[in-house]
């Protein structure tokens, strides 16, 4: 305890070290992170939302990882190789590569966790549906593992990150009669740079690193993790106040992250994301069913108001975020508020000159910007001749809604990001036939055109090629108007001064792996 | 608050006091105008419904309930322009808080509408009857008032979807028991007495001495009991909205109001403290003239 | 003898009411649109997941085995598997419950000490300004709503004058378990950590004094009038001939009885004291058994808000009969007279 700290902490971390009887750790580096909601499940087979992975991507370890550019860099797997017709996917294990009880990383371990994956059918396993069954995953040695997939995928990479490996013997040891469930969902049987050190779960999650981490750790490593879960403000800003919180959670309000950018000792960490905001369109029924009233939205939204005062974002001029700069169709201009085109539209369109249009905009509950914008589209619409319902919804609501046709509303608020970092998780997801019926895919584009475009993507391994077909595919979506797009995402963290490393990453959570953080003061109490 | 609304300590349920008839309006008023407390009841509950009815007349912008934005007018504090200041997304609190009179009053006509006839007559059966009719009626209304009201009302808003209509419903749903209870007690009270006895020897229906005996005898205290239901409908109306289970945006609603302005708090205090004081005023302006009502009816047990 | 009988009576009764409570519960949850398995899989979900989970879940059996299901677990305790957070919903409520039960224990003794002592100062002090101030007090308790009040306490004491904390049952930074007996002030005590007892204290006082409100008045009034009714008793007339003391007049003669209805009123004010936590839980961020139950309630999680109606219920019935059987046993006429 070099730094003077509050007696009741200091004494309160004493008790801790008491409790597990764990050597005082003279100085460590210690990083403290709100979340707005509890760790679900820590259970790899079965995680989900953004604090699952976070615990995981700490926790675990995959065949590989991924960069802020999207790029698939190596992590349990040193090397592999992809075959011509994007099919046969072999992975080279590092030798070294051992789990958090000491024993060597095997590519039995990645056989078992993938059966156990597609077994349990939950969690990450829908990224599998179509490519992986029971017996696509080979060990070939006690090193080399072999996936042969039932159909060509050539984002099967770029899935890679999202499969974290466990230890099977440790997991076969502990099964009971559901394949570890139980175990894993409190217990941890991975390869990853943290052990699970305590967890409360309705009030917080600590982590330390693991001395003998494989990867090795670098100077200004973070030695111990802390998760708080609030999602209130007021707490939140008095934790910051007291020095006890290094990082906000990306949810804050904006009144939050400005009042602890204010305070000493912090700075506001600002990136933009993959993550793109949308409306999404209904394009199968009235009224958003025809072009032009899709178009007249477009034309009526105002969207340096929505990015200026209401969420802070980046602009969104195709589907895809300009994040994937690669791929990005930039011959699209962004999309500006025209009044005057927003009426011609409206005039072109087959429900012009009769009553006023009724339209349904559906957001999600209690989310003040949402509403926000719900009540400007409201007011805006109302004024061209629309007549505007709002329809808030919880969150799980609106994945029901988005299953049928009939029950979506025309209008929908809506963020979707890459769950893998790869353009084709965008458009796949939301605007392929075969994923319709998903509150991704609440716009129901049902194009033949827009299918096969997809499909050529996903079949060629060349990327210059592929960049080509996406661009073709922005233009054409551009034209169809089944979203407004509104923004990307900004992702906003008040973060202390010490603290380095946050970059925003195209795949869930992945910007929360605390092996990139550094921590460049002397380390604290 | 429930137990404002239930018939009273269980020591005197049995012996409760027949009502009075209304026989002389004018010793009435008298009475009721010399009890200062009633008369402000009166005078908020007044104002209250005046703003319900009169709201476009009296709000100072009509224009700005539904409908309206205006980002650069949001978070003003109270000023000569907004008395109440005006709230996230520039509308002014005041008149949203008039028009949430509204939303508030339907809800109460609603819920009294549905839950008093159908409350009122399972007492007068139970009472009345007694035997197995009465066993049936009370051991339901003790089972239903089991479970803590706004935590049922919470459970069934939530499982149909969150709107007034279905918050409409989750009230009513539990409301009637207290009125079977009132009227039960007053009832198994009344219906030894001798102009009941009279009827029945006279050869009355059952449906005549229930409806033109009895009821009319209850008159007085369901009116009582209606008053001051009325605050603590409004009250469980605005706390499944301030949960985000009752009126949704942008229909003005008292409860969801203050919810919303809590975002703001401490800061922007007056997003949810004016309409919050607003919920306050008109419970208050109830209690107040139920309290009123009460002394002047001589209905001692209508709590 | 005649003692127990009355104690099997009230027993029976509460049990039929909890069965009935069952039915009246599961009839609501079984009216629900949408699909618990879809929810629980998460948004993209494939149809054959849930096809999966449906019949794992039992949703695919008629409904009346699944009511049998459900009473049959819940008679071995169990109220299945939460959706929101993927346990058990016993261990949700369990490690939930104790917090909630501390909040509503300290409000029934804020309550009683403040109500009944203030009760019999207004019924000494009858008609007079101390009489007049506790009704209006106690008229405020009643009308406030304890959301709202529970905002102008945070704002009061929390922002302007910040003297008290205005979330949760501890600091953030403090890993204090308490895991004796899961009431944050007692176990603190009992680990020796006195420091953090005067921690719990602090964030239990915003919550139970915005909880308490209602309470109080209720007390306050009904003890006033029942002290003013005991009061006109011969018996007491006769003591005031004797020449017996006022001060014990009061306290021995007149409180004893005078405890009775405040204790009955305590009793039914209880259901309106479960559902005031809810809000009062969400507003201070307290993480009790009723903040997680409007959490599930606005996620539609099913099988966690049967459990949590019907833990309330079951809390509202056991203080129930406690306070029935308190009161039979104190005062012998209630026993003849029954059940209410």
């Amino acid at each position: 305890m070099s730094r003077p700290t509050p007696l009741a902490f200091g004494s309160a971390c004493a008790l801790a070290a008491l409790m597990i009887a764990a050597p005082a750790m003279a100085q460590s580096n210690i990083v403290t992170m709100n979340t707005v909601q509890i760790f679900g499940t820590i259970d790899p087979a079965k995680i989900n939302d953004y604090t699952e992975y976070m615990a995981a991507v700490n926790l675990y370890d995959g065949l590989v990882t991924v960069d802020e550019g999207g790029n698939i860099l190596p992590q349990l797997a040193e090397s592999w190789e992809v075959s011509d017709d994007s099919s046969v996917f072999t992975f080279h294990l590092n030798p070294n590569a051992t789990f958090q009880d000491g024993s060597p990383v095997t590519a039995d371990d990645v056989v078992y966790t993938v059966d156990r994956l597609l077994s349990i059918n939950q969690g990450p396993a829908y990224l599998f549906a179509d490519v992986l069954e029971p017996g696509s995953v080979e060990a070939t040695d006690d090193h080399t593992v072999v996936f042969t997939l039932s159909q060509t995928f050539s984002p099967f990479l770029a899935t890679m990150p999202a499969v974290f490996i466990v230890n099977a013997d440790l997991v076969e040891e502990n099964a009971g009669d559901d394949e570890g469930q139980t175990y894993l969902a409190t217990n941890v049987a991975g390869a990853g740079p943290y052990m699970l050190d305590s967890w409360d779960r309705g009030s917080r999650m600590t982590l330390t690193r693991d001395e003998n981490y494989y990867g090795g750790w670098h100077d200004g490593a973070i030695d111990e993790v802390r998760w708080l879960v609030t999602n209130d403000e007021a707490t939140v800003r008095s934790l910051a106040a007291s020095g006890e919180l290094t990082m906000t959670s990306q949810y804050q309000a904006t009144e939050t992250y400005d009042a602890i950018a204010a305070m000493d000792g912090f700075y506001l960490a600002e990136e933009d994301t993959a993550v793109a905001f949308y409306y999404k369109l209904n394009t199968q029924v009235p009224p958003t069913d025809d072009v032009h009233i899709r178009r007249a939205i477009a034309c009526a939204t105002d969207y340096d108001l929505i990015r200026e005062v209401i969420l802070p974002g980046g602009v969104l001029s195709t589907p895809l975020p300009p994040l994937f700069a690669e791929f990005h169709n930039n011959d699209i201009p962004a999309p500006t508020l025209d009044l005057d085109c927003a009426r011609e539209e409206i005039a072109q369109s087959s429900y012009a000159g009769g009553d006023p249009i009724p339209i349904v905009h559906s957001y999600v509950a209690g989310t003040a910007f949402e509403e926000e914008i719900a009540l400007l589209f409201q007011a805006t619409m109302e004024a061209l001749g629309f007549e505007v319902t709002l329809q808030p919804e919880p969150w799980n609501r609106i994945t029901e809604l988005a299953g049928e046709i009939d029950t979506t509303p025309n209008l929908t608020q809506v963020f979707f990001g890459p769950t893998y970092p790869s353009p084709d998780s965008m458009f796949y997801t939301q605007y392929h036939s075969n994923a319709a019926g998903t509150w991704a895919s609440m716009e129901w584009v049902l194009s033949d055109e827009v299918d096969s475009l997809i499909d050529a993507a996903r079949a060629t391994a060349d990327v210059d090629e592929q960049a080509e077909i996406y661009r073709e595919l922005q233009a054409l979506l551009v034209e169809i108007q089944p979203d407004t797009f509104l923004l990307t995402q900004r992702v906003r963290h008040a973060m202390s001064d010490c603290l380095t490393g946050f970059q925003a990453i195209p795949m869930q959570s992945f910007d929360y792996d605390m092996y990139r953080y550094t921590w460049t003061c002397d380390p604290n109490g | 608050m429930a137990v404002l609304n239930n018939g009273s300590a269980p020591a005197n349920v049995e012996e409760a006091v027949p009502a009075a008839t209304i026989s002389n309006a004018y010793k009435n008023w008298y009475r009721f105008s010399r009890n200062p407390t009633a008369v402000i009841g009166a005078v908020i509950v007044l104002i209250v419904i005046s703003c319900a009815l009169f709201a476009p007349w009296i709000a100072p912008y009509p224009e700005q309930v539904d409908n309206f934005v205006d980002f650069r007018a949001r978070h003003l504090p109270p000023s000569w322009e907004h008395w109440f200041g005006t709230d996230n997304v520039g509308r002014d609190v005041l008149t949203r808080v008039i028009y949430g009179y509204r939303i508030s009053l339907l809800l109460v006509v609603v819920v009294l509408g549905l839950s008093i006839p159908f409350g009122v007559m399972l007492g007068l059966m139970a009472g009345y009857f007694g035997g197995w009719v009465e066993i049936v009626i009370m051991r339901l209304t003790d089972i239903a008032l089991a479970i803590p009201p706004l935590v049922m009302a919470l459970a069934i808003t939530a499982v149909l979807s969150p709107n007034l209509m279905n918050a409409m419903i989750a009230i009513s749903v539990l409301w009637w028991t207290w009125h079977t209870r009132l009227i039960y007690s007053i009832t198994r009270t009344l219906k030894t007495q001798e102009f009941v006895e009279a009827a029945e020897i006279l050869g009355a229906s059952k449906f005549h001495i229930l409806f033109k005996e009895l009821l009319p005898n209850c008159v007085s205290a369901i009116s009582v009991k209606a008053t001051l239901d009325a605050g603590f409908v409004i009250l469980i109306g605005a706390s499944l909205s301030f949960l985000g289970l009752g009126v949704q945006p942008p229909t003005p609603d008292l409860g969801t109001m203050v919810a919303t302005g809590a975002d703001y708090l401490p800061d922007r205090w007056w997003q949810s403290v004016m309409p919050g004081m607003a919920i306050l005023f008109a419970i208050l302006g109830f209690n107040l003239l139920g309290d009123g009502l009460r002394d002047m009816f001589d209905v001692e047990d209508v709590r | 003898m005649e003692f127990l009988y009355f104690l099997a009576r009230r027993l029976l009764w509460s049990i039929l009411v909890l069965v009935g409570l069952s039915i009246i519960i599961f009839t609501i949850a079984r009216i629900v649109p949408g699909d618990p398995a879809r929810i629980a899989l998460g948004p993209l979900a494939t149809q054959e997941q849930v096809a999966e989970l449906q019949a794992e879940m039992g949703l695919d059996q008629p409904v009346h085995s699944q009511y049998l299901g459900y009473v049959g677990g819940l008679l071995q305790g169990d109220l299945g598997q939460s959706l929101l957070t993927q346990r058990s919903v016993n261990e949700d409520i369990g490690d939930t419950f104790a917090a909630t039960f501390e909040l509503v224990v300290a409000t029934v003794i804020v309550s009683m000490i403040i109500g009944v002592p203030a009760g019999v100062m207004a019924a000494r002090n009858k008609d007079g300004w101390l009489d007049n101030s506790s009704r209006f007090i106690a008229l405020l308790g009643v009308v406030t709503p304890a959301f709202f009040l529970a905002i102008l306490l945070q704002i009061l004491a929390g922002y302007v004058l910040q003297i008290l904390p205005v979330t949760n049952r501890m600091p953030a930074g403090i890993d204090f378990q308490a895991n004796i007996t899961g009431l944050m002030v007692i176990d603190t005590m009992l680990r020796g950590r006195f420091d953090l007892t005067v921690e719990a204290l602090r964030h239990l006082l915003l919550p139970t004094i915005a909880l308490s409100a209602a309470t109080i008045g209720q007390i306050m009034r009904i003890t006033r009038s029942s002290m003013i009714d005991v009061s006109r008793q011969d018996y007491i007339e006769a003591s005031r001939a004797f020449g017996i003391p006022a001060r014990i007049r009061t306290f021995k003669y007149m409180l004893r009885p005078s405890f009775v209805p405040p204790l009955t009123i305590l009793g039914l004010e209880f259901a309106s004291l479960i559902g005031n936590a809810f809000v009062v839980e969400m507003v201070f961020g307290w993480p009790g058994m009723a903040s997680y139950g409007v959490r599930t309630i606005l996620q539609k999680d099913l099988n966690a808000v049967m459990g949590v109606v019907m833990v309330s219920g079951l809390f509202f019935v056991f203080v129930n009969l406690l306070i029935d059987v308190l009161v039979g046993y104190v005062d012998p006429r209630v026993r003849i007279r029954g059940t209410r």
